[in-house]
């Protein structure tokens, strides 16, 4: 049926109407029009985009994010009606328009943050947010155009969108809010409605306008999440005649993000940096091992653990499982977070005193082989508190275990709770492979000095060039498949594609890998329904169709007046008015 | 809101044929049955149409103009043609005057082509969200449809139904009728071949419904003077 074929989002509608292949279809009409019935919803709207819902959670039982998914109102573009003024403040002022009933449009690029975090702090009532993020921040969107001009850091809309993104997370937002990129489409769709908003006639349903659709089902909660703990092991020699068990060095990196849309956290920089220095690590190590008289004193034990955002929860039950004496012969664990983007600045930081040998023998060991690197690593002391619930870093969950550890990251300070785990503004673009690729090496490197004792000797284990080069390319590839992987725990299943993945990648290179499943403590939950596809449609408003109404009446009147007229003639037209009148003259 | 919109679209495209009906002396004279048998006629017109169009013409690729599948369309129209000289002339109707023969033919013609072409898709499009202004462009269109049926149903009655018409006349007559008769194929083209948007080509329509209508309303008035 060609009316339906016709109807796509290039936004040119042409129905075949004087098509002669339409006498064809309309030959089977009393079929087909019961199949097109039905199919009637199917074939409408102009416009189709991939939207992306702001999450939606309870922590310990208080809701936070967008509470409601459905969707169905005109679009708007600004938060006051024209002729308000622009600057207009927003308190007791009733100037602004009506919105409860309308969704705002809003590009990033031109968001006013202050107001936004005023209206939702007030609580006030829209009919929904819709926000255009600039097409770099879309996951999809990984090319290489590496020059000074994609650096993150000075690009205004990148703080733009993290303030956002916490503001939007920690507010309980009573309608739909959905992230969009942005597409000719919607970009023409916007100049319209922008357009209309000036010219002073706010969309409702007696105006027309655009109307925004999404038909998505009520969100329901996800029981029991799971999270998913990896473990890969590279056993140690055993020096000859020695009975004791080999000290262990654990080096464990968070794999799962938290953002503002769940459909779109890729955390490439948190944590994606972690995991693939650590699957790098692994390979070079395995290769290290493989050779009997190659393997050191050490056992080395690789862990990919979920759950980081929430106070490191899967590495608090990946420890638990083990026993007492394993983790005390944890020499130490160096925890990975946060090590992609460019700089120098690399931080160190422990929970036990600076002062403590094994931390200093640690430190010193990484800041000689990062001289030689030419980066700068400094040592940041945090202390833990044991009744406050919030873990800010990996290795703290050690530290309350009494394991030495300590974490490697870019970051100086210790983040908030779902602060800097891997959301909308963490994507591709934000990673420096040549700078992943030297700490990579820097980790490496120190490692093996430490497991050969190679401190003082001029030794470089993993030397450009050579067969135990960290490589670019292998960094590179898993680069790009998890910077376009949303990672968010609860939404991955127990045998999601990425975790097979990545128990995959540690079996070729380590050995006696063990998947651990766990339940994310109930302190969270987590509401699904994450992505859609949004509708737009061109309306037109109820007064339209009650001017067609009055005009096609009066087209009739006349139409049959001119008939009787010509046909039958003026008198009979009179008569037709007149005849009641007539027979009451002749009774009386 | 939408079936407000579906609403005066359907008066828009069926509306013109009930006033019609109404208000001309065929509702007096109660025509309604030859209507009817009209419409009859013109589905199986239609239906014959459509096999000899699958048979003889090939699915072309793209949207241009070809100028031999048009000249096959046009003769298969000439179906159309055969059609009405059925209706007109073989079937039986009751007693009632040339005059408000044609009318009643040409009223059921149009009517059976405005339900048969234009119900389905408004029924579809225009009960949606989404608004165009295709649905009225179309009414637009059956209303020119209905003035050329009627045109049409006219000469074909002057051609084949008196006995009596004027020499001079006759070549005048056949030529209008050709011209209405070959409309679809004319209107194609412009669509087609010149590119003319679907506003452009229903003002044509109407334009010429209108002028052709007013031609064989004075033909049929001057051969109906000797008689009368």
């Amino acid at each position: 049926m060609r009316v339906c074929v016709t109807m796509e989002s290039s936004g040119r509608k042409t129905t075949g109407v004087l098509d002669p292949t339409m006498y064809t279809a309309s030959m089977t009409a009393a079929v087909v029009l019961i199949v097109l019935a039905a199919c009637a919803d199917l074939c409408d709207g102009v416009t189709v985009v991939d939207v992306y819902r702001l999450v939606q959670y309870d922590l310990a039982g208080v809701p936070f994010g967008s509470r409601i998914a459905y969707l169905n109102h005109h679009a708007a573009s600004s938060l006051f009606s024209p002729g308000s003024g622009g600057g207009a403040g927003i308190g007791g002022n009733s100037v602004t328009a009506d919105l409860s009933r309308t969704v705002l449009i809003l590009p990033l690029r031109e968001l006013n943050l202050a107001l936004i975090r005023e209206y939702i702090g007030q609580r006030k009532i829209l009919g929904g947010l819709l926000f255009l993020l600039p097409s770099i921040f879309n996951p999809e969107n990984i090319d290489y155009e590496d020059g000074a001009d994609q650096n993150p850091a000075k690009d205004v809309s990148w703080d733009i969108l993290v303030e956002l993104e916490q503001l939007l997370i920690r507010a309980n937002i009573p309608f739909p809010v959905y992230f969009a990129f942005e597409q000719d489409n919607i970009n023409a769709v916007l100049v319209d409605v922008k357009r209309n908003d000036v010219s002073g006639q706010p969309a409702t349903a007696t105006t027309g306008g655009y109307k925004l659709v999404v038909a998505a089902p009520e969100p329901r909660k996800l029981g029991s999440p799971t999270i998913t703990n990896i473990q890969g092991w590279l056993p140690g020699l055993k020096a000859d005649g020695d009975s004791n068990q080999l000290p262990t060095i654990a080096i464990v990196a968070s794999y799962d993000t938290f953002g503002a849309s769940p459909a779109l956290s890729v955390g490439s920089d948190s944590n994606g940096s972690g995991i693939i220095a650590l699957l790098e690590i692994a390979r070079l190590f395995s290769i290290l091992y493989s050779n009997p008289r190659m393997r050191g004193r050490y056992n080395l034990l690789f862990g990919l653990t979920s759950g980081g955002p929430y106070n490191y929860n899967g590495t608090r039950k990946w420890l638990h499982r083990f026993d007492q004496r394993l983790r005390e012969s944890i020499e130490y664990a160096i925890c990975l977070n946060n090590i992609g983007s460019s700089g120098n600045e690399l931080w160190v930081h422990v929970s036990k005193p600076p002062d403590n040998a094994y931390v200093k023998q640690m430190f010193e060991g990484i800041s000689s082989v990062a001289d030689e690197l030419g980066l700068n690593v400094g040592l940041k002391h945090k202390k833990i508190n044991i009744s406050n619930s919030r873990v800010a870093w990996e290795h703290e969950q050690f530290s309350r275990l009494r394991v030495t550890a300590a974490t490697l990251s870019e970051l100086s300070f210790a983040p908030d709770l779902l602060e800097r785990t891997g959301g909308l503004s963490d994507n591709r673009h934000v990673i420096d492979e040549s700078s992943l690729v030297q700490r990579i090496k820097l980790i490496a490197e120190s490692l093996a000095r430490h497991i050969y004792s190679l401190d003082g000797k001029n030794i470089n284990v993993f030397a450009d060039n050579s067969s135990l080069a960290v490589n670019p390319s292998y960094v590179r590839s898993w680069l790009d498949l998890l910077s376009t992987t949303p990672r968010v725990a609860p939404f991955l299943s127990r045998n999601d594609p990425l975790i097979m993945a990545l128990t995959k990648e540690l079996t070729e290179h380590t050995v006696d890998v063990n998947v651990q499943h766990e339940v994310l403590d109930g302190l969270f939950t987590f509401y699904d329904s994450t992505s859609s596809k949004l509708h737009i449609y061109q309306v037109a408003s109820v007064t339209f169709d009650l001017l067609l109404l009055l005009a096609l009446g009066s087209y009739f009147i006349i139409l049959f007046s001119f008939l009787v007229i010509t046909t039958r003639g003026l008198d009979d037209l009179i008569s037709i008015f007149r005849r009641p009148p007539s027979r009451k003259v002749k009774s009386a | 809101m939408t079936v407000f919109h579906f609403f005066n679209c359907a008066i828009l495209t069926f509306g013109p044929h009930a006033v019609y009906y109404a208000a001309t002396p065929l509702s007096e004279y109660d025509t309604l049955g030859t209507s009817i048998k009209a419409a009859i006629v013109y589905l199986v017109t239609a239906l014959v149409k459509l096999v000899c169009l699958a048979t003889f013409l090939k699915v072309s690729e793209s949207d241009s103009f070809d100028p031999y599948q048009e000249l096959l369309k046009a003769l298969i129209g000439f179906v159309d043609v055969a059609g009405l000289y059925f209706a007109l002339t073989q079937l039986t109707h009751r007693n009632i005057s040339q005059n408000h023969k044609f009318q009643a033919v040409g009223l059921g013609w149009a009517f059976a082509d405005s339900v048969l072409h234009r119900l389905a898709p408004l029924w579809v499009g225009a009960r949606g969200l989404e608004f165009t202004w295709d649905y009225i462009l179309q009414g637009l269109e059956a209303n020119a449809n209905l003035i050329l049926s009627l045109s049409l149903a006219a000469l074909g009655s002057l051609m084949w139904l008196r006995k009596n018409k004027p020499k001079t006349l006759i070549p005048i007559i056949y030529t209008c009728a050709g011209i209405v008769a070959t409309m679809p194929s004319i209107l194609s083209y412009l669509r087609q071949g010149l590119g003319w948007q679907l506003p452009k080509v229903i003002g044509f329509e109407l334009f010429t419904s209108l002028a052709m209508a007013s031609i064989s309303w004075q033909l049929f008035a001057i051969c109906q003077r000797p008689s009368s």
